[in-house]
């Protein structure tokens, strides 16, 4: 455990001084997050007028789902898009090899190699504005809520991190499909939005499907108090499967890869 | 014995398809496989410290057998053990016993000084931070790296970074080295290098290595053992000069005279390769080598005559080329 | 003859060969063409949405203008910068530039032939939303196709101008390619993919006008959905940002090439 520790710093640490190579980039990446938010909520701003409301969400609710969502929007750029996003480069030019002969599990390696900082902002920029949201909308912050709260953020990040692996690992037989995680990230863009603000057939899909729902709708109801517990619990149930089906799924591509490559 | 592999078999299942679109849609519909054999009934054993060359054609299961050695293919039949450990089951023990070296590909970060990746490598391996710095610095000697490691790799010309790649794979101090192509593309004084190294590697830690390569030079300066694939069968192992008499039993006889005989005077004699005036190439069987050239010696005014063995690299280039044995 | 350094015979070739490539991607193409649903989605949130009174497209108008925004996306999609960022990382970069063809004109029919590729996938989807959408399904009159295909080559135009300028930049910097992004966020959200224009406050449409945005898909896709829009001060605009953008870029490109041979690279 300890070796998984120190490697995890090491991975890490290269990761930042990668970055460091390129200091234009932060430049750019800030101008496009700034960007970006101030885009969204013009675009969320268009549903709202006096007295209208968005799916029986406020204007401000509605900041909290945007807030959380600008959250994970950030930790795919962080996290999730340059490490899964390199697998398909790694079996494609095969230095996959290189990881699997290395004495660390190899999902633990693919996923956790390396940290984009530039999501960082976006990441913090999203609690604000959920803050902000949530303060608008006469929330007062309980201990209890907070506990909650992150705990459905780390459900969430967890469904959305299995669903983008299970994705990616599929580059193991198609490798000129690498643009199949671009599907899922523009589907998930309809998590910027409430889900009640969604027609019925949408909703069930976006929730038991492609559980969109649970990335910011669920944080967000938690938040305002409207959340049921058994949604919570589904969401917990949904975290596991995902995660086990992402799990033996690699496993299962792994035997695939190393019975069938040349 | 630390590598041994017994009736050592991998089939591919490949699926058979038209070109083009009818094809794709037929492809679709009724979907035709066939079985390839890559590599068939392969069995040989290493003692430690050994170092063994690796030859065959591209496609003749070279590189199929060598990933089945290090567990990243799974045997369709047969038996392997690497280091005590059937390897495909990549037990970590096993992986911290072993390393690959793949010449047309590379595992440090680009952007960074191969110092980083080396201490990213001592994380995984879990080695302490003291006794890596201390390999680093022994192996770095060995290299002849020094400013290198701290500078990024992709400011490194290739000879570097090869020996920069080679640093990273063995700073765990693997028993056994897979290496593929080590010193491809590299110019000739970078390949006296590597080989140098490697040589000297096996020699002060008794490392096994097993070794495929493009270049002769690197077989012929490194391995007193080769084992020589050809369609997914292992043709030879043992020495290379064995091989050599292999493929091609008759020794070359190289002749000056002191005037031009025509070629009817060979009669009898080998067989005539080439006869430009006063040069004479023949080929003789090695039993009637001596009694050839006492005929030669008494009937001709020879200026100078040398025997040698047909060069390597053309014997195995043309095996290789035409695909013959 | 040759036109701008083309004749039929380079023209039939480059074509042919770019579709060739591209059908051998059709699977990574198909995906693409499904990464373009957003559209969709953000059919189905106005839809249900009490701000839809302020769009001006009642019943299945609001339908046929995000299917149409689609379909002309899927059409003038550009992505030159990722392909010469590859080919100047790959070495592939000075073997064409060795050729007496301006190296755009082999980008540009790569996008033809990806376009071609990606036709029977669009039109896939658009006959699934008719099925799920029946009440929506219209046919264009054949004027309204004509002038919403050549908008929508003008609009592939202009987008294809503005990235080439990026990818130009990348002669100075090897990293210009993240330039993209600055351009692609404001395209997201003006360019009326995401909410038809008429949405938009007043003052916020008014100098969205003056950007090349709206004639990117808003004023396509309003053509091909047969709303009425005015098709001087359209194609007008159009023409405009093309003429502005093409002496920009050829000569940036023109100073690249030259920066880049003092290289020696």
């Amino acid at each position: 455990m300890r070796r998984y520790w120190r490697s995890l710093r090491r991975f890490w640490g290269t990761a930042f001084a990668t970055q460091l190579e390129y200091q234009a980039n932060v430049v750019i990446e800030l101008v496009a997050v700034a960007l970006s938010l101030s885009g969204s909520l013009l675009l969320l701003s268009l549903f709202f007028g006096p007295g209208r409301a968005l799916g029986g969400w406020t204007w401000h609710q509605a900041l909290v789902v945007q807030g959380f969502y600008t959250v994970f929007d950030g930790m795919a750029t962080t996290w999730l898009r340059p490490n899964l996003g390199s697998i398909v480069t790694h079996v494609r030019e095969g230095t996959l090899d290189f990881v699997l002969l290395k004495p660390i599990d190899s999902q633990f390696w693919l996923s956790l190699r390396t940290l984009a900082p530039a999501g960082l902002p976006e990441m913090v920029l999203g609690m604000g504005l959920a803050a902000w949201g949530a303060h608008q909308s006469g929330v007062v912050l309980t201990a209890a809520m907070a506990i909650t709260v992150v705990a459905m953020l780390m459900v969430a990040a967890l469904i959305l991190y299995s669903l983008w692996f299970l994705i990616a690992a599929t580059s193991i037989w198609f490798v000129k499909t690498w643009n199949a995680t671009e599907v899922l990230r523009a589907l998930l863009a309809s998590g910027r939005y409430p889900l009640e603000a969604y027609p019925a057939p949408l909703r069930v899909l976006f929730t038991l499907v492609l559980p969109v729902a649970f990335l910011t709708t669920v944080p967000a109801e938690v938040v305002l108090g409207k959340a049921s517990t058994p949604l919570l619990a589904t969401g917990v149930g949904l975290a596991a499967v995902f995660f086990t089906a992402a799990r033996s799924f690699w496993i299962f591509a792994l035997r695939h890869y190393t019975s069938a490559s040349s | 014995m630390v590598i041994t592999a017994e009736g050592l078999s991998k089939t591919y299942r490949v699926a058979d398809k038209q070109p083009g679109f009818v094809g794709t849609l037929q492809h679709f519909l009724r979907r035709r496989t066939r079985d390839v054999s890559a590599v068939q009934d392969v069995s040989f054993a290493i003692a430690p410290g050994e170092m063994v060359g690796f030859l065959g054609a591209n496609g003749a299961g070279k590189t199929t057998t060598l990933k089945m050695l290090c567990g990243l293919i799974h045997p369709s039949a047969g038996r392997v053990s690497v280091a005590g450990h059937q390897p495909q089951r990549r037990h970590p023990d096993f992986l911290r016993r072993i390393t690959l070296v793949m010449g047309q590909k590379q595992q440090l970060l680009w952007d960074l000084p191969p110092l980083d990746s080396l201490r990213v490598n001592a994380a995984v391996y879990g080695i302490p931070d003291g006794v890596a710095s201390r390999r680093i610095r022994e192996l770095a000697d060995l290299l002849e790296l020094g400013a290198e490691l701290t500078r990024p790799v992709r400011k490194l010309s290739l000879g570097q970074r090869m020996k920069a790649e080679l640093l990273a794979a063995l700073l765990h101090e693997p028993q056994v080295l897979f290496l593929d192509e080590p010193t491809l593309g590299l110019d000739v004084n970078a390949q006296s290098r590597v080989r140098q190294f490697l040589a000297d590697y096996n020699r002060r830690t008794g490392a096994t290595v097993l070794l495929t390569s493009h270049y002769m030079a690197d077989i012929t300066a490194l391995c007193p053992r080769v084992l020589l694939i050809h369609q997914g069968q292992l043709f030879h192992d043992g020495p290379l000069n064995r091989l050599v008499s292999r493929l091609a039993p008759e020794r070359l006889v190289r002749l000056e005279l002191e005037q031009p005989v025509p070629a009817e005077a060979f009669a009898g004699l080998g067989q005539l390769d080439s006869l430009e005036t006063c040069a004479v190439n023949l080929r003789v069987a090695p039993d009637q080598l001596t009694t050839v050239v006492a005929q030669l010696l008494d009937r001709f005014d020879v200026r100078d005559l040398e025997i040698s063995d047909p060069p390597v690299d053309q014997l195995i280039g043309a095996l290789f080329h035409q695909g013959r044995l | 003859m040759r036109v701008f350094g083309l004749n039929g015979r380079i023209i039939r070739a480059l074509l042919g060969s770019q579709y060739a490539t591209m059908l051998e991607y059709r699977a990574e193409i198909a995906l693409w063409a499904l990464s373009g649903l957003l559209p969709f989605i953000m059919l189905s949130l106005w839809s249900g949405s009490a701000a839809r009174a302020d769009l001006g497209l009642d019943g299945a108008a609001l339908d046929r203008y995000f299917l149409s925004a689609f379909l002309v996306r899927q059409f003038s999609v550009v992505w030159v910068v990722y392909a010469f960022e590859e080919d100047a990382l790959l070495g592939r970069l000075s073997p064409y530039l060795l050729q007496p063809l301006h190296p755009l004109w082999r980008y540009v029919a790569a996008h033809l032939g990806e376009q071609l590729t990606r036709l029977p996938f669009a039109v896939a989807i658009a006959a699934a939303f008719f099925v799920i959408q029946p009440q929506a399904f219209w046919i264009p009159s054949i004027g309204d196709v004509l002038l919403a295909w050549a908008a929508t080559w003008m609009a592939f135009a202009i987008a294809f101008l503005l990235q080439s300028l990026i990818a130009a930049l990348c002669f100075w910097s090897e990293k210009a390619s993240a330039l993209e992004r600055l351009l692609f966020i404001p395209f997201l959200f003006l360019s009326g993919l995401l909410a038809p224009l008429t949405a938009f406050p007043p003052a916020t449409r008014h100098a969205v006008q003056w950007t090349p945005f709206p004639y990117l898909i808003d004023f396509p896709a309003r053509l091909l959905a047969g709303e009425s829009v005015n098709l001087a001060a359209g194609f007008g605009a159009q023409l405009a940002w093309v003429l502005l953008l093409l002496p920009v870029v050829l000569w940036l490109w023109r100073a690249g090439v030259r920066r880049y041979s003092a290289m020696g690279a």
